[in-house]
């Protein structure tokens, strides 16, 4: 009796499966029918939620969404997450592609070589490699790349620091040579280097006397590291940390410590409210609706989407907290910004730092025969050397005086 | 009889039938359904649309079918080559840091020799190097497993986090592409895997590999060998066959294969090296050739369920927002209810004051330990 009602059950269970499967694929043909106007986009995500990195770019699609919708184009973000590399991107890249998206961003810099393998078979379909730099210089014509001009964003931000540090040292709070920043990198790339040189000449440019510490974790993003390491660079001496790494945590080990800092990605002052004075980010709304845009009108995508910073809003700082910063930071950031805007003042200004005691009188921008060793486009030019004016991805790389890197070989 | 009987006793069984073992297994498919259904409730989904979507994801069109077979292919080839280690009763935890090893011989050519010879003659040396290669990483443990009898399972387990951290170091050190990128460039077109149907040719290599293991395993002399060796060591003695040899041999050709999959990994599917190629792999196989009871086979089957499984998590979690983890739990389930059925499928349990009969035959003095293959059992009695 028994053995008779589990197969009864089974069989009605199967049964039950089967017949809401077919159903719900009625509905769903129903709707698709009706919503035909809507403009699919898809993303494929390095993380999740729960990586700052990836929470900045939810909330630009999200407004990104809200703004086109205002100009009437209906969009739909599909999103995939946690794959940083390898096929699993490729197959990410396929299933939005054919989920009849017109856009597929990819917002890691691991996943491009993947995604360019997959773009030549959906040519109708614009690939973009967000941070990345192999979109523009492939053979096709529907791969893209994308990487606001982030280092006037680290120059800004590190002017609040440099504020900071200043008025520490005013307050008699620390002696001028205690002026040291804690910087949690990523890895020894380029990108990041940019990062940490325009955040150093930032803050020096308001405190002169300030010198600083990188030490990389060897990972984009992992929460125990970089708590540990922020932690080791203030056990080194430093009285103010930054990043450039995916989490909040070493917001929260500087306020464990009663040292200030300052973020990347997001604002890091709700979870650190007596430590983070403020973070730079990426707004890739613009861009966002850039693409989606010129897809809808049918116009053509910049392959390389170079030099919007500041003043196009592609680059921004979050709120700043005043209880943490320097008093009249406020204001002298609107004239920093004003000055960057303008051209008036240059991130890199060549009479500004030196590499090894000397001026730098010249330095390439891009690799054109593959070693990836820059061999091309002199970026030195009227007293600066111009980041991000050749190719968006950033390639200043010098290592400039003041800074000191704690450990460079990671993985 | 003064003395208490447990409330549980168990007993093992070999009087089953045929329908009615199928009966249990369906019986335990549906219960893992249904707890996978409760997780799908308490995450916020509707369980019937989450698994409709799965099976729809990956099987509703070509491309989910395509990527359906491309996820399926290593775990395959790696069940096939843990398949005869087990039978010897040999545990191999060690397929992930082989396959690795595999990989990056197979990434070593790929990168430096790219142009010292045409694209199939490269493709070949890539695989057999990358297949010696495993069979050397596998054969490290073996070798000390041999002579001095060190556990296997603890030295192959130590050797993939030596195999892993190797190819950290070359992706961030000497093959490293761009400075600080952590990345080894992807591969030139020459030392790409053709596709067939739209899937690497890998999917062809692991069929072959499947029957030439079948055969290997139920025709031979050697797997007569390691079924021998498998049930005690002593009568494989007795018999005159040499033990070190077999033991060494057999996981050789188990590295061997492990090392050939880390070449379709790298080279038909990320057409790089990555320090995560065996991303696991390695593990879940253990799973798939203890599920598939060693027959090759039935290995089929259950690589191609947890790809499906796997695509079908993807899917969810595109188009409904499941998180990854929850599909997890739910693959999870479905293979420990699998695995656990196997359970009642060889034991019965006997309550207290249930005994039908005692002292029947069926409670006989017979060892036997749930998977292990009725082909190796057989021909032992034989």
């Amino acid at each position: 009796m028994k053995k008779f009602l589990a197969i009864l059950l089974t069989v009605a269970m199967v049964f039950t499966f089967a017949a809401c499967g077919s159903s719900n694929e009625g509905s769903g043909e129903a709707e698709g029918g009706e919503e035909a106007e809507v403009v699919k986009v898809g993303m494929v995500c390095i993380g999740d939620d729960n990586a700052a990195y990836d929470r900045n770019f939810y909330m630009a699609a999200d407004a990104a969404k809200e703004r086109l919708a205002e100009e009437g184009i209906n969009v739909e973000w599909t999103y995939t997450y946690n794959h940083p590399e390898g096929d699993p991107v490729a197959v990410d890249c396929e299933e939005l592609a054919e989920a009849g998206c017109v856009a597929v961003f990819c917002n890691s810099y691991g996943q491009e070589p993947k995604m360019l393998t997959v773009a030549k078979d959906y040519p109708d379909v614009i690939f973009a490699g967000l941070t990345n730099e192999g979109s523009w210089k492939d053979k096709l014509d529907n791969t893209v790349n994308a990487f606001p001009s982030i280092y006037e964003g680290r120059y800004l931000a590190g002017v609040a620091a440099g504020l900071k540090l200043q008025d520490m040292i005013n307050n008699g709070e620390i002696t001028e040579e205690e002026a040291v920043i804690g910087y949690v990198g990523a890895y020894t790339f380029a990108e990041v280097i940019s990062g940490y040189t325009a955040f150093y000449l930032g803050a020096k440019s308001e405190c002169p006397s300030a010198t600083m510490l990188v030490e990389f974790i060897g990972s984009w993003g992992d929460p125990t590291m970089e708590a540990n390491t922020a932690q080791d660079l203030i056990d080194r001496g430093a009285v103010l940390i930054s990043q450039h790494s995916d989490s909040t945590t070493p917001a929260t080990t500087a306020q464990a410590n009663g040292v200030p800092h300052v973020g990347y990605n997001i604002s890091m002052s709700d979870v650190a409210p007596e430590a983070s004075i403020i973070s730079s980010r990426i707004d890739w709304t613009n861009y966002f609706c850039y693409v989606i845009r010129s897809i809808v009108n049918g116009e053509k995508v910049d392959q390389d989407y170079c030099q919007h910073g500041l003043a196009d809003g592609d680059v921004v700082l979050t709120e700043l907290n005043e209880n943490v910063a320097a008093p009249g930071t406020a204001e002298v950031l609107e004239s920093v910004r004003a000055k960057i805007e303008s051209g008036e003042l240059q991130v890199f200004d060549t009479s500004t730092f030196t590499v090894g005691g000397q001026e730098v009188k010249s330095a390439f921008a891009l690799d054109t025969d593959g070693d990836y060793a820059a061999d091309s486009e002199e970026a030195v030019f009227d007293g600066a050397f111009h980041e991000s004016y050749f190719q968006s991805a950033p390639y200043f790389a010098l290592r400039i005086d003041g800074i000191t890197l704690v450990n460079e070989a990671f993985s | 009889m003064t003395e208490k009987v447990p409330l549980i006793r168990l007993a093992k069984r070999e009087d089953m039938a045929r329908s009615r073992i199928w009966l249990i297994r369906l019986l335990a498919f549906v219960l893992a359904l249904i707890l996978g259904g409760l997780v799908f409730v308490i995450a916020g989904a509707d369980p019937i649309t989450a698994y409709s979507t799965m099976v729809a994801g990956s099987l509703g069109k070509v491309t989910g079918i395509r990527q359906v077979v491309k996820v399926a292919v290593p775990l395959l080839g790696t069940a096939l080559a843990l398949a005869p280690c087990f039978a010897m009763r040999y545990w191999n935890i060690g397929a992930e840091g082989q396959i690795t090893m595999g990989a990056m011989m197979a990434s070593f050519f790929a990168l430096k020799m790219v142009n010292a010879m045409p694209s199939p003659v490269l493709l070949i040396v890539m695989g057999i190097s990358a297949a010696l290669m495993g069979a050397l990483w596998a054969g490290i443990p073996a070798f000390f497993k041999a002579h001095w009898g060190t556990n296997e399972t603890l030295f192959t387990l130590m050797m993939n986090y030596i195999a892993i951290g190797i190819v950290g170091w070359l992706q961030g050190g000497p093959w490293e592409g761009k400075p600080g990128s952590q990345i080894i460039p992807m591969f030139d077109e020459k030392a790409v895997l053709p596709s067939v149907f739209g899937v690497h040719i890998g999917w062809i290599i692991v069929l072959i590999l499947t029957f030439l293991m079948y055969i290997y395993m139920t025709k031979t002399k050697h797997g007569y060998e390691i079924a021998v060796l498998g049930e005690s060591e002593n009568t494989a003695r007795y018999a005159g066959m040499d033990v070190r040899r077999v033991m060494l041999r057999t996981a050789c050709l188990s590295g061997g294969i492990a090392g050939l999959v880390g070449f379709m990994i790298c080279s038909g599917a990320d057409e790089t090296l990555y320090q995560t190629v065996a991303g696991g792999v390695g593990f879940t196989a253990i799973t798939v050739t203890w599920l598939a009871q060693l027959n090759p086979f039935a290995m089929i089957a259950i690589s191609l369920l947890l790809a499906i499984l796997s695509k079908g998590a993807s899917t969810i979690q595109t188009t409904m927002g499941v998180p990854a983890s929850i599909s997890d739990i739910i693959t999870g389930i479905i293979l420990l209810c699998m695995l656990g059925c196997e359970f009642f499928i060889n034991y019965k349990m006997i309550f207290r004051g249930h005994e039908e009969h005692p002292l029947a035959p069926t409670t006989a003095q017979n060892t036997e330990v749930p998977g292990v293959s009725p082909e190796a059992v057989k021909e032992v009695k034989a």
